[in-house]
């Protein structure tokens, strides 16, 4: 689901690096000696947790949106899910407190090792678990967490977590380079020169929150490139879009309370979170309290930009209206406007502007499913059109989408709507007759 | 079987199915994420490539298109039904489930006395495929009886007369062929072909809804709801469009 879950990748030749690496450098970048708060004597099952640091450590894994990647089908926190890599398959591991296919064993320091600095109980973790984000977690929060995760019923399921990556990816120690060239160790600094309310939501969105994992481009090594931070990027068939202050395709036109809305509910009336994002709202950012819902908003909608920028509408063709009208407009609306709670808007629906047109060209090609929270619990589907519109009709009809109603934004390639149609298996428009 | 045998096997076999189906019933959890819809729900498309699969004798073709186009002639408000691909239609149809009569109960009634009162129109056990091809080859023959000429040959207004005589009951087409019943298939497909969605085969270039002035396969009217009495001039829709 998310692109981190495939950053397996590049790391054979890091395998190299890390030989390489060298004195203090490497021990900044493996060293764990501000986890030494932790207890190092008590497994996490024999761990007596106080029940109010357990409820508290429950939100912090609501915030970590652990259950993502750790439920899958084979019991709460029991690992299973599948990862697939250039390199191989990764599966993620059993979290559950058992003793022997579990983190049972695991002392607290084990614990903050692990979630913070990337080294696990069989070595070091691969970068699909974002440890790299994690390293920013609070002492106070881990304590929390740890307390929570004793409180888990312990489910015994192995979990063989790279026996599906090949030579010579499955060597663990290989991270111990990629830490060295892209790893930050160290923990979360407020920016004493913002509020409060800026310095928490900072806390969130680049701690447990992980957002940038989705939302920001890697390098060809699967490191996150520092100058489009949450700048939007390709994940798994899906776009991550922009995030920041942008005003053409980011944040930039929303106010506050509107994106903290989209992370409580699953929409903010105009844009709907679909896909991954989905996924996300549903495990966790709709568990986020207000407070909080609205620090994230202040510290996203400070980020810097991309360059990206309205431009002239294109030229439309009438043909394209009617499409627009005949498919879309029952739930879309005549003037792009959407249905509140049920069905997208597309007028100034940042989302829908971007260069990327992977997300709207696979809502047609495939559907898409709004995510359904306690709020906005419908989860309304958007039907496939892949049987009745061929690629270049799916191209014109978002062109008349991405154009109309103030908004603007470059045409959609065919070839771009021909290859995800068969990269998503999508099936062909029916042949009817002449 | 007597009344209380008859309700005891009937509440024997709802208790069955109810525990079989009970037995396959799949339970959902969650929100189910697939939106393409299944295979079993899209419309079938005719067929393409010219030949037909049915129709396959040339008088039979020729006598079926002379009926559809005295039905549906070509005049100032539209094609004729078979320039309209009224005879693609009836041939694909008939090739499919519809020709099989998989939608009809054809094991027969215990007893036939009364069937036709008590149904209100007549019976038949044969396919409308069977029926085609009986029907067809008795209209011509009863051309040559009467006129000593194929059906497709003969003059439009002997034609109107044959139909009209098949419509009000007065043709005997043979013991095999009920004529009144052919006739109102015959004009219930060709109406069928010129106005189904042209993915079918039909209603080409959607002559038939430009002809009444219906709007097609649009999702919403709403916008137009309000402007009554108006030409609107909506250009018609077909379910998939070719441009």
């Amino acid at each position: 689901m998310a692109n981190w879950k495939k950053i397996g990748t590049g790391v054979a030749v890091l395998a190299v690096i890390a030989a390489a690496g060298a004195g203090g450098w490497a021990w900044t970048k493996l060293n764990t000696s501000r986890s030494s708060v932790a207890d190092d004597s008590v497994a996490l099952a024999d761990f007596k947790a106080d029940p109010e640091a357990a409820a508290r450590g429950e939100y912090v894994m609501r915030l970590g949106d652990c259950a993502a990647c750790h439920t899958k089908g084979q019991g709460d926190f029991a690992g299973g899910y599948e990862i697939h890599t250039p390199f191989g398959m990764l599966v993620s591991s059993n979290i559950t407190p058992d003793r022997e296919t579990g983190i049972g064993a695991m002392t607290e320091r084990d614990f903050f090792d692990a979630m913070r600095h990337g080294r696990g109980s069989e070595g070091m973790l691969y970068p699909a678990m974002p440890y790299t984000d994690y390293a920013k977690l609070s002492d106070a929060d881990m304590h929390d967490l740890w307390a929570y995760m004793s409180t888990v019923v312990p489910v015994s399921n192995e979990i063989d977590e790279n026996g599906g990556m090949a030579f010579p990816y499955n060597i663990r120690l290989a991270m111990a380079g990629w830490n060295m060239l892209f790893f930050d160790n160290s923990g979360f600094s407020p920016d004493a020169s913002q509020s409060a309310e800026w310095n928490r939501g900072a806390y969130i969105v680049e701690g447990p929150g992980h957002c940038s994992a989705c939302h920001t481009p890697r390098n060809a090594l699967g490191a996150e490139i520092g100058a489009a931070h949450m700048q939007g990027a390709e994940v798994d068939g899906w776009h991550a879009p922009e995030i920041t202050s942008n005003p053409h395709v980011g944040l930039g036109g929303s106010s506050l309370e509107d994106v903290a809305r989209y992370l409580q509910t699953g929409s903010d009336g105009v844009a709907f979170a679909a896909g991954p994002m989905a996924e996300a709202v549903e495990d966790s950012t709709q568990y986020l309290s207000d407070e909080d819902a609205m620090a994230v908003a202040t510290y996203l909608m400070s980020l810097p930009g991309s360059e990206a920028r309205a431009s002239a509408p294109m030229a439309l063709n009438a043909s394209a209206a009617l499409a627009y009208e005949v498919n879309c407009s029952a739930c879309h609306g005549l003037e792009g406007e959407g249905i509140d709670g049920l069905a997208p808007g597309f007028a100034g629906n940042g989302a829908l502007l971007s260069d990327s047109t992977t997300n709207p060209v696979r809502a047609l090609l495939t559907g898409a499913r709004a995510a359904h929270t306690g709020v906005l619990p419908t989860g309304a589907g958007m039907p496939s059109f892949a049987w009745k519109m061929n690629d270049a009709q799916i191209a014109e009809v978002l062109d008349f989408i991405r154009n109309s109603w103030g908004n603007s934004a470059a045409p959609v390639k065919v070839e771009d709507v021909a290859s995800l149609r068969e990269a998503l298996g999508a099936r062909e428009k029916i042949a009817a007759p002449e | 079987m007597n009344r209380r045998e008859a309700l005891f096997s009937l509440g024997a076999a709802a208790a069955s199915t109810g525990l079989a189906a009970t037995g396959r019933a799949a339970e959902i959890k969650g929100m189910p994420e697939a939106t393409q819809m299944s295979a079993d729900h899209l419309p079938v498309p005719a067929r393409q490539g010219g030949a037909f699969r049915v129709l396959t004798d040339e008088t039979d073709q020729k006598t079926l298109a002379a009926v559809f186009d005295r039905l549906i002639p070509a005049d100032g408000n539209g094609p004729s039904a078979t320039e309209a691909g009224c005879l693609d239609f009836v041939d694909d149809q008939l090739s499919r489930d519809y020709g099989a009569g998989k939608a009809l109960y054809l094991e027969g009634p215990l007893n036939r006395e009364n069937e036709e009162a008590i149904m209100g129109s007549p019976q038949f056990l044969a396919t409308p495929r069977e029926r085609y091809a009986a029907g067809l080859k008795a209209l011509d023959a009863y051309a040559q009886k009467t006129d000593g000429a194929a059906f497709h040959a003969l003059s439009p207004g002997r034609i109107d007369e044959i139909l009209t005589g098949l419509e009000a009951g007065e043709i005997d087409l043979g013991a095999d062929v009920n004529g009144q019943a052919f006739f109102e298939l015959m004009l219930q497909n060709v109406r069928e072909g010129y106005l189904a969605d042209p993915l079918y085969g039909g209603n080409r270039d959607m002559a038939g809804w430009k002809m009444i002035g219906f709007p097609g396969a649009r999702y919403d009217y709403r916008p137009y709801i309000d402007r009554r009495g108006e030409d609107l001039a909506l250009a018609p829709v077909s379910l998939i469009p070719q441009d």
